[in-house]
């Protein structure tokens, strides 16, 4: 090294200490802040850097320092062992920071200034001092790389230039410090928002999924209440697990001890159909508590499908059937139709087959298509050891081995042969049965409601018990 | 023609001023039925509200097909005009008793007779 006066100060006696713009040093806190340095645990990188300076210029202390606002911290400290900030006094640190420049002082006991830093003046006694500060490419300085020695020194044009170039090595170190943490901070924030989204996807699928079962719910018939003195069973199924089915039916007291019926099938599937099918089914049970005439419901219904804004377009086949119980047992059984396929009464023949009647009222049109529809009832005894057998067309138009639809014949000789026992229960699991065995099963939905008056002989002094089965509910429901 | 087609036609000719015969060539169910109603309506709009639908070449018609039949009454009523059926397949023949449509539509047995049936009588009778 040779010896040589500073080279980059001349007036280095005689140097004014500027007071920083307040606008200036602001913009420099912003940036210090920017690079998110201040505080952070130690780093090899920097640690070198001053490690290197230290050797390159063979003192005993070089640093790597940021000057926050009221404070001039550490990054790297080499020779300066549990130092970890100063303040910001002038002389040294503080001064070189405000240059664009690099800042030596051969002797710090000639420099007016610095002589009065606590560094020099206190128990460290200072005597060179060299510092080149760290600029952004914006121009921010954000702190300096130093070297320090307790004896006054003089160091050549290109130790100044070493030492600039090594501020520069730390400034990159920081810039590449701050890509890593903005890498870090956007993939962080990538996954935040990915994880929220997730988040956010299962809760609308958790309340798109319970808003559907619920909706699903109040479209599906209910289980079947328990009705004194009768027996009833039902089956229902769609045919296709996504679809709401057009089917519906219902059993529900009107008063007076009696209970009404109705089972019905809306043309057209999906969303459109089950709009109807709820129609249809508070229509039918408002209108039932209102009047429970079966005509009466029936024409209640044409009119409130024909009201809706599709008028015309919504309509359903209905049977509607009120029972009244008698004192002697049985049911007195009035049936109207909407265009619906005929409930069939069943009774034991003394053959030992059933004796099938079905009930046809003299008309009965489709429901909510036309304002002129008239339907027609009618009345019958459901006797004890009785049954009445209510379906819809999903069942008579099955398609058979022989690949015919099974029809109203097909189904009238079934329910003419079969063996079991005249139960609502034994009807719907034969029935039940009849679908299974046929090729494609039922390509349809399909809804099966029987009701049958336990006989006199099977039942229990006290009167019959009564029972209710929902055999079959539709195979998705209730799962995911 | 035991297979279900997958397209309808509906060529029009008018035998009558102001009466349109549609023939319906093709099966009717939820895929066909709105071409079925389309068509039928764009021929009641285009100023024939007398339409008779010729179903003889009609292999299969469901309750779709039922649906586009009534769709089609209703705007042949609302331009003052009827619709008749002509030769109407079995199972359509069965929904129409079923339903109680038959009531409303007249029903013949053949085109011809259809026709007739609208050019021997005012359009009105036609409706009841």
């Amino acid at each position: 090294m040779t010896q040589q006066a500073s080279a980059t100060d001349p007036a280095s006696g005689r140097r004014p200490e500027v007071v920083p713009d307040p606008s200036v040093e602001a913009a420099r806190i912003a940036a210090v802040r920017r690079y998110d340095i201040l505080d952070t645990p130690p780093d090899g990188a920097f640690d070198r850097v001053a490690a290197m300076a230290a050797r390159l210029f063979d003192v005993p202390v070089a640093t790597v320092t940021i000057v926050d606002t009221d404070r001039i911290w550490f990054k790297a400290a080499h020779g300066l062992e549990g130092v970890k900030e100063i303040g910001r006094d002038p002389g040294l640190c503080g001064s070189a920071i405000l240059r664009d420049n690099a800042l030596v002082i051969p002797d710090t006991l000639r420099d007016p200034v610095a002589a009065n830093n606590p560094l020099v003046a206190g128990e460290m006694g200072v005597r060179f001092y060299a510092a080149a500060p760290i600029i952004t490419p914006d121009g921010h300085r954000l702190g300096t790389v130093n070297v320090l020695d307790t004896k006054p020194r003089s160091i050549t044009e290109d130790n100044t230039a070493t030492l600039a170039d090594l501020a520069a090595i730390v400034l990159d170190e920081m810039e590449l410090r701050l890509s890593a943490l903005r890498a870090l901070r956007n993939e962080q924030e990538r996954r935040e928002a990915e994880r929220a989204a997730r988040e956010q996807a299962e809760k609308d699928k958790t309340a798109i999924a319970a808003f559907a079962s619920t909706l699903q719910r109040t479209l599906l018939p209910p289980a079947l209440p328990v009705v004194p003195g009768l027996e009833l069973a039902c089956h229902y199924r769609t045919a296709s697990a996504h679809d709401v089915g057009g089917d519906f039916y219902d059993v529900f007291p009107v008063g007076g001890g009696r209970w009404a019926l109705f089972l019905g099938d809306v043309c057209g599937k999906g969303p459109e159909a089950a709009t109807v099918t709820a129609l249809a089914r508070h229509t039918l049970r408002a209108a039932a508590q209102m009047d429970p005439d079966p005509v009466t419901v029936l024409s209640t219904l044409n009119t409130a499908l024909l009201a809706d804004v599709a008028a015309g377009s919504r309509f359903c086949t209905a049977l509607f059937g009120l029972l009244a119980p008698r004192e002697v047992g049985g049911f007195t059984v009035t049936v109207a139709t909407g265009g619906h396929p005929p409930a069939y009464h069943l009774r034991p023949d003394d053959s030992g087959a059933v004796w099938v009647k079905a009930v046809r009222p003299k008309v009965g049109m489709l429901v909510g298509a036309f304002p002129q529809a008239l339907f027609a009832e009618s009345t019958f005894l459901l006797a004890p050891g009785e049954g009445l057998f209510l379906y819809t067309d999903g069942l008579t138009e099955a398609r058979t081995t022989q690949g015919t639809m099974l029809g109203e014949d097909g189904l009238t000789g079934f329910l003419h042969q079969r063996t079991g026992p005249l139960t609502a229960t034994t009807l719907v699991e034969d029935t039940v049965t009849l679908l299974a065995s046929m090729p494609d099963g039922a390509g349809d939905d399909v809804a099966l409601l029987a009701l049958s008056v336990p006989d006199a002989e099977s039942a229990p002094d006290t009167g019959v018990a009564a029972t209710a089965h929902t055999t079959a509910v539709p195979e998705h429901f209730g799962q995911e | 023609m035991t297979d279900v087609t997958h397209t309808l036609h509906l060529p029009v000719q008018h035998p009558h001023p102001g009466l349109a015969l549609a023939t319906v060539v093709g099966d009717v169910d939820v895929h066909t039925a709105p071409t079925l109603r389309s068509g039928a309506l764009e021929t009641i709009q285009q100023g024939h509200p007398r339409l008779v639908l010729d179903l003889a070449q009609v292999g299969f018609c469901d309750s779709a097909g039922l649906s586009a039949i009534i769709g089609i009454w209703h705007a042949a009523q609302e331009a003052g005009g009827s619709l008749s059926l002509a030769a109407v397949p079995d199972r359509l023949m069965r929904m129409l008793s079923m339903t109680g449509v038959d009531s409303l539509l007249p029903v013949r047995a053949t085109t011809a007779d259809a026709v007739a049936a609208l050019t021997d009588s005012p359009p009105a009778s036609a409706n009841r």
